[in-house]
């Protein structure tokens, strides 16, 4: 067949794949908004869930994601900044730098229920932290890590070299020039990796389904546990009983995390317009 | 980038004083630990399962463990080749179903879409990329198995609704990727080809996606990790039968599953059972990830 | 001061928050009760650990639910003040120094769905059907229909007490079978499929909370009635226990007395479909 009609039907069964993806994706999206918009009120926001099939509300589990999620972030942040720094500032390309790159791959890539055993196992058994909010966020913060140190390193490579140049030309030290030159320009990237590890945090499991428990309460030291909204939405839905908080629950998550990805899409573009 | 807080050379002015100098060494010594603490964090995850998952090797037998094919903690008896198999089907199927819409989508964001589309539709689909696994798995479980259970007559678990389930999930991850590799292809490739009377569907796939190719195989490979590390969604649909399954609607097992589910009460073989089923992910999500690299390092 | 040493000076801050949280700690302090284990005994945990939280507030019982045996072993390894079981102790656990307070009776019921014509079966049929040997609804007089087996996982105090009673010692479940981690799933699954068959506690039949519906067989001719199950007719039958390390002391002793009290035993106990401990017969 000619060229002009093969053109069309492949460019029409393009317009199918992307259509596809499109219809799938946000019907899945409308699905929950649709069931789950009805559940959501003050009430369902604020209260505690009750009675044998969690009903009432989530807000334990709200503040339990919350608080581990704070907690793992500022664990990781510092590691990974400092480290992004020594990337990006101090390293010369070699084997120790090629081996901290594929380290921080494969922790990128590490199988979230591999995670959860090896925390589950060092953290909450070894060490003796047990089921608690420091056990899951030493695990969440190992994935972590590589999201923002990534983020980082291209944040301080972004940074034009006129910067540094003038800063060592008025004699300052490198340590003087990162700190006081480099990073706070580099901040806007910064913060956005860090949300967006945030919000890969806010969407584990099974990570935190073996290191803080499943145990509904309300976490105030880093040694308590509690129920992340996550592991509230696996156990609802499992259970099968009280749909609508689930639903409520998956609704609040993608919120949750779209909130995150979209404001750290929002801090980047507000950077560049400056 | 040069380093200027280094040692200074031997008959060189001291610029800096010494306690500066020191300073400086030591913030540089303080960086470099956190950088080399990813290394550190892999080597322990390695070594600390490893250890833990040892006692297979030496008390029941690596190769009784790779090839037996009855998981059966009752009967002691720990054969994961119904586990790989399980996890290998589901991937493989997976990227089967996910792939081609997935690359097909990248083709459409990056070759044909208008600048307007794009601006539209390339952020939904990155978006869609941090929906969590468990809310994919609720919705496999509320709704697909619900439905395939209609249709089929059976249960609902199994291979087929996983293949769905992870082909959704892992589809924005590999078009997202997939899109990056086409987009840096210079235009000019494509003017070229289109000076010499190509159409478009012409030179896509005869000249834009072979010089992305590298960047597709990686943005799969990618997705490939993904769905074989992917624990939540499949252990919601998939029945945790461990067996090779009679067909795609009966329920089965993979070794992600299985470990989430026997974990909070295994003891002794079968608790080590689990870790070196870990361990081999671990490792496989290593080769993954070499593998990736390789092939980046071969690109430039 | 620089942005770097702010944040320092916070992180340590915080640093010595948690460590000093930790120092407090060590095992759990006495205002906090462990429960950990079977998912049929979870709603009565859930329910009188509120009740219970609400009357003593300074207070917290931390409930969870993952499977009989998961609850025997946080409660021997000492992560859980009470591991809940709906079985009983196994022969290789019975050194692990535990202390048995029997909470409710219960019976196994086996259910299929709505749809399915059958009504009973023999303990025999039963176990051929669990095992697999039976694979069609026709052979026990049902429809033309292959048969969906659904197990619970490896950790129930259901599974355990079905198989012992129905499996005996010899037979196996098929390896086969969907194994699902919960009885409302086992309940809901059930409930679609018009092939399917399952088992889960008696009192989770009928529920107030949902409007799925399963149907409960007769076994060996006696239906899981209240009646049958406490007088021993009804021949799968079993008592739901509450596992503590050595007597229990303390909050958790207070916490058992409620649970054993007479309010809560007619009350929740009864309202959750099981039986109260003292009207049960021996088992």
């Amino acid at each position: 067949m000619n060229k002009s009609i093969s053109n069309k039907i492949a460019l029409g069964l393009l317009w199918a794949a992307a259509a596809c993806t499109v219809a799938v994706l946000g019907a899945l999206l409308l699905y929950v908004f649709w069931n789950g918009i009805r559940v959501i009120s003050p009430t369902f926001i604020f209260t505690w869930p009750h009675g044998v099939n969690s009903e009432g509300g989530i807000w334990p589990t709200i503040v339990s994601t919350i608080y581990v999620t704070a907690l793992a972030m500022l664990i990781s942040t510092p590691i990974a900044v400092l480290a992004a720094v020594y990337l990006a500032e101090y390293a010369y390309q070699g084997r120790v730098v090629s081996a901290i790159r594929f380290a921080a791959d494969s922790l990128a890539s590490v199988p979230s229920i591999v995670m959860g055993l090896f925390g589950f196992a060092l953290f909450v058994e070894t060490v003796g932290l047990g089921l608690s909010m420091i056990s899951a966020a030493l695990a969440l913060s190992l994935l972590m890590l590589p999201i923002i140190m990534r983020a980082t390193e291209e944040a301080i490579r972004s940074v034009p070299k006129y910067m540094r140049w003038g800063s060592y030309g008025l004699g300052a030290t490198k340590w003087q020039t990162v700190s006081r030159i480099v990073l706070p320009a580099a901040t806007p990237r910064i913060i956005t990796g860090i949300v967006l590890a945030m919000g890969r945090a806010v969407g584990e499991t099974a990570v935190v389904l073996y290191t803080m428990g499943q145990a509904i309460s309300l976490p105030v030291t880093p040694l308590d546990s509690g129920r992340p909204m996550t592991v509230h939405l696996y156990l609802l839905a499992v259970e099968g009983i009280n749909l609508p908080a689930a639903f409520g629950t998956a609704l609040l998550l993608i919120v949750m995390i779209l909130g995150f990805n979209l404001s750290a899409r929002w801090i980047l573009s507000r950077y560049r317009k400056v | 980038m040069s380093d200027q807080s280094t040692s200074p050379a031997r008959g060189t002015l001291q610029l800096v004083s010494r306690s500066t100098y020191v300073r400086e060494w030591l913030l540089k010594s303080l960086f470099f630990a956190c950088a080399f603490m990813f290394v550190l964090a892999v080597a322990l995850i390695f070594v600390f399962v490893g250890f833990k998952a040892w006692p297979i090797v030496t008390d029941y037998g690596l190769g009784k463990f790779i090839t037996g094919t009855v998981w059966s903690s009752g009967s002691n008896s720990f054969g994961i080749l119904p586990l790989l198999v399980g996890s290998l089907l589901v991937t493989l199927g997976a990227l089967g179903l996910g792939t081609p819409l997935a690359v097909g989508t990248a083709v459409f964001l990056s070759e044909v879409a208008s600048p307007r589309m794009r601006a539209v539709v390339r952020p939904a689909v990155e978006l869609l990329a941090g929906i969590p696994s468990v809310v994919y798995g609720f919705f496999g479980i509320i709704l697909l198995r619900s439905i395939v259970s209609r249709f089929t007559g059976t249960l609902g678990f199994g291979a087929f609704t996983a293949w769905v389930v992870l082909a959704i999930m892992i589809v924005p991850t590999i078009a997202a990727l997939s899109e990056d590799a086409l987009r840096s292809i210079p235009e000019g490739i494509r003017e070229a080809s289109f000076a010499m009377g190509a159409t478009e569907w012409q030179t896509i796939y005869k000249v834009v996606v072979p010089a992305a190719k590298i960047g597709i195989i990686d943005a799969i490979i990618l997705g490939m990790g993904r769905a074989i590390g992917e624990t939540m969604a499949v252990l919601m649909v998939v029945g945790n039968a461990p067996v090779f399954p009679k067909g795609i609607f009966a329920p089965l097992s993979t070794m992600t599953s299985q470990i989430v589910m026997d974990l909070p009460y295994a003891v002794g073989l079968h608790r080590t059972a689990l870790f070196a089923m870990a361990a081999m992910l671990f490792i496989f999500s290593m080769l993954l990830v070499a593998t990736v690299r390789l092939l980046s390092r071969l690109r430039d | 001061m620089h942005l770097a040493a702010r944040y320092v000076a916070l992180a340590l801050v915080l640093l010595g928050l948690v460590l000093s949280s930790g120092c407090s700690g060590g095992a759990h302090p006495s205002n906090k009760v462990i429960v950990s284990g079977s998912t049929t005994i979870l709603p009565i945990a859930e329910q009188t650990a509120e009740a219970f939280m609400k009357a003593n507030p300074d207070t917290q019982v931390l409930v969870s639910g993952l499977g009989s045996s998961a609850g025997i072993e946080a409660v021997s390894a000492g992560t859980a003040d009470i591991g809940t079981s709906s079985r009983d102790l196994k022969p290789e656990e019975a050194k692990l120094g535990l202390v048995d307070t029997p909470i409710a009776y219960d019976g196994i019921a086996v259910i299929v769905s709505p749809d399915n014509p059958v009504t009973g079966l023999s303990t025999a049929q039963l176990r051929d059907i669990f095992t697999g040997k039976i694979k069609n609804w026709r052979e026990v007089g049902g429809d033309d229909r292959a048969i969906d087996l659904v197990n619970r996982d490896e950790a129930s105090g259901t599974r355990e007490a079905f198989s012992k009673i129905v499996m005996g010692k010899t037979a196996h479940f098929a390896p086969s079978a969907a194994v699902l981690p919960g009885t409302g799933q086992v309940r809901d699954v059930v409930a679609r499929a018009a092939g399917a068959i399952g088992y889960i506690s008696a009192g989770f039949v009928e529920p107030r909370f949902t409007n799925v519906r399963v149907k409960a067989l007769a076994v060996d001719g006696v239906a899981p009635t209240k009646k049958s199950i406490a007088t021993n007719q009804y021949p799968i039958g079993r008592t739901l226990h509450f596992f503590t390390k050595g007597q229990p002391t303390g909050l958790t002793k207070r916490y058992i007395d409620y649970v054993l009290s007479s309010a809560v035993q007619k009350g929740v106990v009864v309202d959750a479909g099981f039986i109260p401990i003292a009207e049960g017969g021996t088992r």
